[in-house]
């Protein structure tokens, strides 16, 4: 359990995930408005993408927006479901943050879920984040979530700090989006297993792009239990309509959760 | 798009790069050797089964493969990185032999040559200096004419290494190169004898002195006067050419512990001697000899006294009756001046012929013309081989070489000056003279991961009690299998780590050096390259200098942008304006406080 019950804890899903999957946003903030007294949560971009692309002075503009909401209401420590979203608070951010993936061994599984898919025959390999390479805390936090859950885990040769990009990054898709593909698809061929987990929505879309099966940490927490040969989630964010509508969905569960 | 103008700090990172990326620093056997082969290259090549491949990849440098394949010192191989780390360096030379023997083919000799330039140089000695310098300035289009007191090609490895070590076939096949370049070769013919150093100065615009060393020496001990003692050089030289020798008896001594010594004890045996003695300072762990000529000597029975000195050559009737020698106290004095001093037990070798292998002499042939130094080697820039006399070079053993693939590399250095002077350019003009021969490479990489100890396989050697009674080769070579299983251990050193993880940077060049130095010569990059950096970092982790690309690629990004409107260069990116806009926008956006709404 966390000590410190007197701070404000935030909640801040990122861009891709709501996009992605808004159910898994809307549990994950109920569950973590049930852990903390006092709780907030905000839907923002971080602003990650335009300082990518070289906007340094639009980039500091935009997250002194995101820093009035924070501080509007009052978050002292902010969690993030977001890589991107971790560096960068990291870098700029008056405001604490901390990885969900690295927070929630120190919250617990809730019961419901604890070893729900003991039962399964699945074996993943982890697609690790590699903006966040060197963050072991928040490696480790993913395989604890995983055999909580009941799954079991076989690792790559290129795994943690030895991670491969999985093609996203930096935005190159749109920039050179034949390179983008090839990092993508090589990406895929050095996973050991056919099954991915990853906790990032991007990645995912890239993995899926190549043609692998990939699925989010948070889809197995509040989804349905998988098995060996099931298909994977859709790729949702190649298509831009339901990215926005979901992102929308995302923002209305949040509205209702945190009141 | 302004001119972009990149930031300091982007530059500085650019330049550190550069300056310390090692993808384009060759391999440590390239690096070692004075004409800096493709050994890396045709040594792969032959691995993968592609012979013809590996023997063109050869023949860009040296035109005596096959011959190189059986004598070339190989300092590749001393560096070979099998060698540093394990002792057992991959056989690059007999892996050159090969290659040759399996596809060197004369119909693909590159025989191209410049048109005639109308200017005439003249070179002095037929061996691997001579004819490297010939070779380099006939392509260049200059009429070339060499002269030669022997009536065979080579020079000392015509003369001197044994034939069976290097069949003499091997050498006119690979020499045959020379005439069908159109290099005119005057055979036996003597400069100083038959035409003198003045003679060639007027008539030629160049003359390169490439005479070797063939003057013996003799220690003068008490008795060197007598009958059946000689020099290596003229011990060889006489086998070499007659397979013969008229001086050399049943029983006989060589002094000396190099490489020549050893081929004289060897050559002994096949004239026809009963007992051969070895007997030099040195003693057995520090013998100048390489380790192969040593243990073929001893497979050969050949009786060594490393570690002593000969004192005296008894004689009867002014002939060799005996050598006494006694053991080495020490070789040099305190002041490390060479003084042998000798202690304790004096032998009497019981012979009746005495073989100095003690080092060869060059023979002035300019009648004093130019400045001599040590072992009457001539005084050269050591940079270009010029001579005090403009239009004079010398190359090869005569200024100061050891080895035949050194002797090479002054007959090609030469001639890059000579093609100089002969364009009215400074002889500098357009060399390093650093990466000119053999240089230290910059490569400094950990050994791959999962790297095994392989043994090195060496060529196959025929029964030393039959091979020591005839003239024919030893050792005959490495069979098809041995050579790709050998060719196989080789490691590829070379540092590519990041362009093995990187996918992006291999449409770009050939390695962070060769991708930015543009960006550090003309302060240019493509904004297709810093735009198609992920960020990952892989790059940086397996680099052995940790080199920061990304801060390079993704840094760069706000310099293109500052010089594109405040806006990305790239078409694509409107897509990300969009959804940047979309996603601070209040449709999609919320901050809500737990117990009271916000
Ligand atoms: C016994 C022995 C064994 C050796 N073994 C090896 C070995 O295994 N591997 C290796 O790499 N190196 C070896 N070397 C060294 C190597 O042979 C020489 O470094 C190399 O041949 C030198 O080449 P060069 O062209 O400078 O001179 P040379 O090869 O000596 O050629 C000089 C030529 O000039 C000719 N000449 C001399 N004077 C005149 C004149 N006045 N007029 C016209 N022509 C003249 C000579 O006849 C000769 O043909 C060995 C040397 C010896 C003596």
């Amino acid at each position: 359990m966390l000590d410190n019950t007197d701070k404000v804890y935030g909640f801040m899903p990122g861009c891709s995930l709501p996009s992605y999957n808004p159910h898994a946003v809307v549990e994950t903030t109920e569950f973590l408005a049930s852990k903390f007294e006092k709780f907030s949560a905000v839907q923002k971009c971080c602003g990650k993408p335009t300082k990518a692309i070289g906007q340094y002075d639009l980039f500091k503009e935009r997250f002194a927006g995101l820093q009035k909401d924070m501080d509007d209401v009052q978050i002292e420590e902010m969690i993030v479901a977001c890589q991107s979203c971790y560096l960068t608070f990291k870098e700029i951010s008056t405001t604490a943050v901390t990885s969900l993936w690295a927070l929630w061994p120190k919250l617990g599984m809730p019961e419901e879920i604890k070893n729900k898919a003991k039962d399964s025959d699945m074996v993943f390999t982890v697609h690790d984040s590699c903006s966040t390479r060197f963050e072991t805390e928040l490696q480790d936090g993913i395989r604890w979530i995983l055999t909580e859950l009941g799954y079991k885990i076989h690792e790559s040769d290129y795994s943690r700090e030895k991670t491969r990009c999985c093609g996203f990054g930096g935005m190159v898709v749109p920039a050179n989006p034949e390179v983008a593909k090839k990092v993508m698809v090589r990406r895929v061929e050095t996973l050991v297993e056919p099954n991915i987990v990853v906790y990032c929505a991007a990645c995912r879309s890239s993995l899926l792009q190549a043609d692998a099966k990939a699925w989010h940490i948070l889809d197995l927490i509040w989804g349905p239990v998988v098995y060996e040969g099931d298909e994977s989630p859709l790729d949702v964010l190649s298509n831009p309509a339901k990215s926005w509508i979901n992102r929308y969905k995302a923002k209305k569960g949040i509205n209702k959760v945190v009141k | 798009m302004d001119r972009v103008k990149f930031s300091d700090a982007i530059l500085e990172s650019a330049q550190m790069v550069t300056g310390d990326c090692m993808g384009l620093e060759q391999a440590f056997c390239v690096a070692a050797c004075p004409m800096n082969t493709d050994a890396i290259g045709y040594v792969n090549l032959i691995a993968e089964g592609k012979n013809e491949e590996a023997i063109d990849l050869i023949r860009e440098k040296l035109f005596l493969p096959n011959t190189l394949g059986r004598i070339c010192a190989h300092p590749c191989e001393e560096n070979c990185r099998r060698n540093t780390e394990y002792n057992q360096p991959i056989s690059i030379a007999a892996l050159k032999r090969y290659a040759a023997e399996k596809a060197d083919d004369e119909k693909r000799w590159d025989l191209s040559v410049k048109d005639n330039t109308g200017k005439k140089v003249v070179i002095v000695g037929a061996g691997p200096a001579g004819a490297q310098s010939a070779i380099d300035l006939r392509r260049e289009g200059h009429a070339v004419t060499i002269i030669e007191k022997l009536n065979v090609l080579g020079g000392m490895m015509r003369v001197g290494i044994p034939e069976y070590r290097l069949p003499r076939d091997v050498i006119d096949f690979e020499y045959s190169y020379l005439t069908k370049l159109g290099i005119e070769i005057k055979l036996g013919v003597e400069v100083g004898v038959d035409v003198s150093f003045e003679d060639l100065r007027n008539d030629y615009d160049i003359v390169i002195l490439a005479h070797g060393a063939h003057v013996g020496s003799i220690i003068p001990i008490p008795g060197h006067k007598s009958k059946g003692v000689i020099s290596a050089q003229e011990y060889l030289k006489e086998i070499s050419l007659t397979r013969k020798s008229t001086i050399a008896g049943k029983r006989i001594a060589v002094i000396g512990g190099g490489d020549v010594a050893m081929d004289c004890a060897r050559s002994s045996w096949r004239v026809g001697a009963e007992t051969v003695y070895q007997c030099s300072l040195e003693n057995m762990d520090n013998l100048p000899a390489s380790k192969e000529e040593i243990e073929e000597s001893l497979e050969e029975g050949v009786i060594f006294n490393a570690g002593y000195g000969p004192l005296e050559i008894i004689e009867e009737n002014g002939k060799v009756k005996g050598l006494l020698i006694q053991k080495v106290a020490s070789i040099f004095d305190t002041e490390g001046n060479f003084n042998p001093k000798y202690e304790g037990e004096k032998i009497i070798l019981d012979v009746d012929t005495v073989v100095f292998a003690t080092g060869q002499l060059v023979e002035d042939i300019t009648k004093g013309s130019l400045p001599r130094e040590r072992a009457g080697r001539y005084t050269v820039d050591s940079k270009t081989l010029e001579t005090s006399i403009e239009g004079v070079f010398v190359a090869g053993d005569a200024a100061g070489t050891n080895i035949v693939i050194e002797a090479m590399s002054h007959g090609r250095k030469a001639a890059l000056s000579i093609k100089n002077l002969l364009n009215a350019k400074p002889l500098d003009y357009g060399r390093d003279f650093e990466k000119e021969g053999s240089y230290k490479t910059k490569l400094d990489i950990p050994l791959p991961e999962g790297i095994e100890n392989l043994p090195r396989l060496s060529g196959n050697f025929r029964e030393p009690e039959i091979r020591k009674r005839d003239f024919l080769e030893c050792d005959t070579g490495f069979t098809d299998e041995q050579a790709l299983k050998e060719a196989s251990r080789c490691l590829e050193c070379e540092c590519k780590f990041c362009m093995q993880e990187c996918v992006m940077m291999n449409d770009f060049g050939d390695c962070p050096k060769d991708i930015l130095d543009k960006l550090v010569i003309d302060g240019e990059m493509d904004p297709l390259l810093a735009y198609s950096c992920n960020g990952c970092d892989n790059c940086t982790i397996v680099c052995p200098k940790e080199l920061p690309l990304k801060k390079i690629f993704v840094g760069s990004r706000k310099d293109f942008v500052a010089a594109n409107n405040g806006k990305s260069p790239i078409p694509g990116h409107k897509v990300i304006n969009m959804h940047q806009l979309l996603g601070f926008s209040w449709l999609f956006t919320t901050k809500r406080k737990k117990g009271g709404r916000k």
